[in-house]
């Protein structure tokens, strides 16, 4: 620990940062660009500059230096004494705000970044409201720089932060710096363009409304959207989310800050890879099959007809009759809610977990980079929830078996009863071996978000909802248990699964996952304290 | 999309997909290599030689070249661009820079660089259509004390006049050197004097 002083406060920061960071996570407002804790410092934006005691070099006293330093790359030391409330370092920032003004073209009303930009943060809290240039903008040009990504030069501040993630973090390096001085310009080398699995982090880190993403562009202004903090599902590294949503509509989905995990980022499958929540043909009803007919039935009438119908099963072939598929793409809460439930009816249920898919294999990101340097890792199993959904099936004891010895079971007739969670958003579930054991069974429940040849076998079909529009908790490759909240209701008339599941376990009133991990913690040690990442300070960047 | 964006998506016109680097010239730059502890180190001495060999850098030079060093296409570009000195464009045979700044601009190069302009019939940044010549502007040529003056190729001409240009860019050895340079970064020659830098 160092202690430091700024602006005659008295600051104890870790050792090892450098003043900007101790004096962003003391809570000053210090404006900066190309300063991001996750790349390296260059100190090219100006704007971070403050005022420093150095020792006069005839009597060693400590007094103010004449010359501004960059913060960003002035590391904190014991005794350090800087100011940033001072007229020559706001002169500074004012005159460097008017330089990056120069060319700018001003068009906030048609700009995507507008709301969220840090040209507009700091014009107006350190720039000034009048341009005293006479001369004509220099008109930089908009350019198609990648699949997904557009990048316009008129309102860069060539901070280079989106090429020093694409140097550091990606290690794919497609963007570069052309020219110099007042004609340099962010650039692709012509046919390599911005194409790697975390280019998406560009746009994020962009501080003003230079590098745009094609999916979001003129979707949504920001000041409506309204942001949920929740896990990413596209695999099983658990990255943390935000989820940007106006109006029970998702818009956009960007990193949250979960250091250790997955930092300040996020890859392109997790960032773009939710477009199934708004298929059209989704299951948003409760059905119950009857003499072929599937017909729509009541939310408030279905815990009782399918309690009856479990128990009839039960008192025919046994409790061990009964057997349940719980998900990977279930959270715990649901798991546990499930297999409680089904064990209060059928003490001997077996459990297993589904089917585990592999998509792709293992990324490490920088490209190319030795084992053990890896700054992002993309993993080949797109599910969120394994290890969770294998620990609830666990801590609930009693028989878990795994799925083959359930559908060979069911198939041989001593399962008569099998309650088949999907939620699959993929074309290859369900296998045929799931298809055949389904064909002999008295009694088939299944909850799935899509149509398909086992939803179309299901004596009773539940709707299962997207993530976004569920709370709960997922449990990452490395054990690590995190919540996610709901961002969005569910379409139309489906429920929550957590919530339809609560009811069915007989509880009243609303569920909260909150609370279910509550009374899981008793089987579950250690799952009512599931990990929350801290809050990034808030003029961190 | 409504507005126009530069597509770069799309390879350059003069990015094909043959490599246009001699065997020669990549032996060459492959003999700095031993000079530094990294590949990358070489860049600049690399693009040297592909400019004195081929005339230019070229989209599939620099792609030759990040191949060579082991480093993206887009770092070679960067650094390309951010020199004046490489010329990105096929250039003349020779190159006449005339200097802007101040102590040349005192002693009348605007009238000089106004001389050459009408002489080769093109502008700043242009070549004549026989690629003779292309003809530049810089800042500063380095030898203020004998403003205004040209520089053709490697040979500096000081005290230029603008009655002089005609004569001075008709002259075949306006660019011959009187003393001896160094051919540490130049292009391959075969045994009569021509190129070799093309594959």
């Amino acid at each position: 620990m160092a202690t430091i002083i700024i602006d005659g406060r008295e600051i104890r920061c870790r050792d090892g940062i450098n003043v900007l960071q101790a004096a962003l996570e003391a809570g000053f407002d210090v404006p900066h660009y190309c300063y991001h804790p996750g790349l390296s410092v260059v100190a090219s934006c100006r704007l971070c500059l403050m005022e420093m005691k150095m020792p006069d070099p005839r009597t060693n006293e400590p007094q103010w230096s004449p010359r501004l330093v960059p913060s960003c790359q002035t590391p904190v030391r014991d005794g350090l004494e800087v100011r940033f409330d001072s007229e020559k370092v706001r002169a500074n920032q004012r005159s460097v705000m008017e330089y990056y003004l120069v060319n700018h073209p001003l068009d906030c009303p048609v700009c995507d970044k507008a709301g969220e930009c840090y040209l507009q943060d700091y014009s107006y809290r350190f720039g000034q409201a009048a341009s005293r240039v006479v001369d004509p903008k220099h008109k930089n040009p908009k350019k198609d720089i990648g699949p997904r990504t557009l990048l316009y030069q008129d309102r860069c501040v060539l901070c280079s932060r989106c090429v020093r993630f694409t140097q550091e973090v990606s290690g794919t390096s497609e963007l570069c710096l052309v020219d110099r001085g007042h004609r340099a310009e962010i650039d692709v080398f012509p046919g390599r363009p911005l194409d790697n699995p975390l280019q998406g982090n560009v746009v994020d880190i962009c501080p003003v409304g230079s590098l745009l993403d094609k999916s979001f562009l003129f979707k949504q202004r920001v000041w409506y959207l309204r942001t949920a903090a929740s896990i990413c599902r596209g695999c099983s590294t658990g990255c943390a989310i935000r989820v940007d949503h106006h109006e029970d509509r998702v818009y956009r989905l960007r990193p949250r800050w979960n250091p250790g995990v997955n930092d300040w980022w996020i890859c392109d499958r997790g960032r773009f890879g939710w477009d199934f929540i708004r298929a059209p043909d989704r299951i948003v009803s409760p059905q119950i099959c009857r003499g072929g007919e599937a017909g729509r039935v009541d939310w408030s009438s279905l815990p009782t007809m399918i309690r009856l119908r479990i128990e009839q099963v039960v008192r025919r072939h046994g409790p061990t009759s009964v057997a349940a598929i719980l998900s990977p793409e279930m959270a715990c809460e649901e798991a546990w809610l499930l297999g409680t439930f089904l064990r209060g009816l059928a003490p001997g249920a077996p459990l297993a977990r589904g089917p585990v898919f592999v998509e792709g294999q293992e990324e490490r990101f920088p490209v190319g980079c030795a084992p053990g340097q890896e700054r992002f890792i993309i993993r080949p199993e797109p599910h969120p929830n394994r290890r969770g959904v294998e620990a609830v099936i666990e801590g609930l004891g009693g028989e878990s078996a795994d799925l083959e010895e359930i559908l060979g079971r069911a198939a041989g007739g001593a399962i008569r009863a099998l309650w088949v969670v999907g939620g699959y958003p993929r074309p290859d579930w369900p296998d045929q071996a799931l298809l055949a054991a389904a064909e002999k069974l008295e009694l088939l429940v299944v909850q799935d978000m899509l149509p398909g040849a086992l939803t179309r076998r299901a004596h009773i079909l539940l709707p299962f909802c997207a993530w976004l529009e569920r709370e709960g908790t997922f449990m990452n490759h490395a054990g690590l248990l995190q919540p996610f909240e709901q961002a969005v209701q569910p379409p139309e008339e489906a429920l929550p699964d957590g919530q339809y599941l609560w009811a069915l376990a007989g509880h009243a009133g609303l569920y909260r996952a909150a609370r279910v991990r509550e009374m899981m913690a008793a089987g579950l040690p250690g799952f009512d304290r599931p990990h929350v990442p801290p809050e990034e300070p808030e003029h961190a960047h | 999309m409504a507005w126009k964006a530069i597509d770069r998506i799309t390879p350059a016109d003069d990015d094909g997909d043959a490599p246009v680097l001699s065997e020669a010239v990549r032996e060459k730059i492959r003999s700095f290599f031993p000079r530094y502890p990294e590949k990358r180190a070489a860049l600049l001495p690399a693009l040297h030689i592909v400019q004195d060999a081929v005339g230019y850098v070229s989209h599939r030079a620099m792609r030759d070249i990040a191949e060579l060093l082991d480093i993206p296409p887009a770092q070679v570009l960067d650094t390309v661009t951010f020199y004046s000195h490489f010329w990105t464009r096929p250039r003349g045979r020779k190159v006449v820079v005339a200097c802007r700044s101040l102590s040349c601009h005192l002693t009348g190069a605007e009238a000089v660089i106004e001389a050459v302009k009408r002489h080769l019939g093109i502008g700043e940044h242009e070549t004549t259509p026989d690629g003779a010549f292309s003809f530049v502007t810089e800042e500063c040529l380095g030898a203020c004390e004998q403003g205004p003056c040209l520089l053709i190729n490697e040979r500096l001409h000081g005290r230029v006049r603008p009655e002089d240009v005609p004569r001075l860019l008709n002259d075949p050895d306006n660019d011959r050197l009187d003393v001896p340079r160094s051919d540490l970064y130049d292009g391959i020659r075969g045994p009569t004097g021509e190129m070799e830098g093309r594959a």
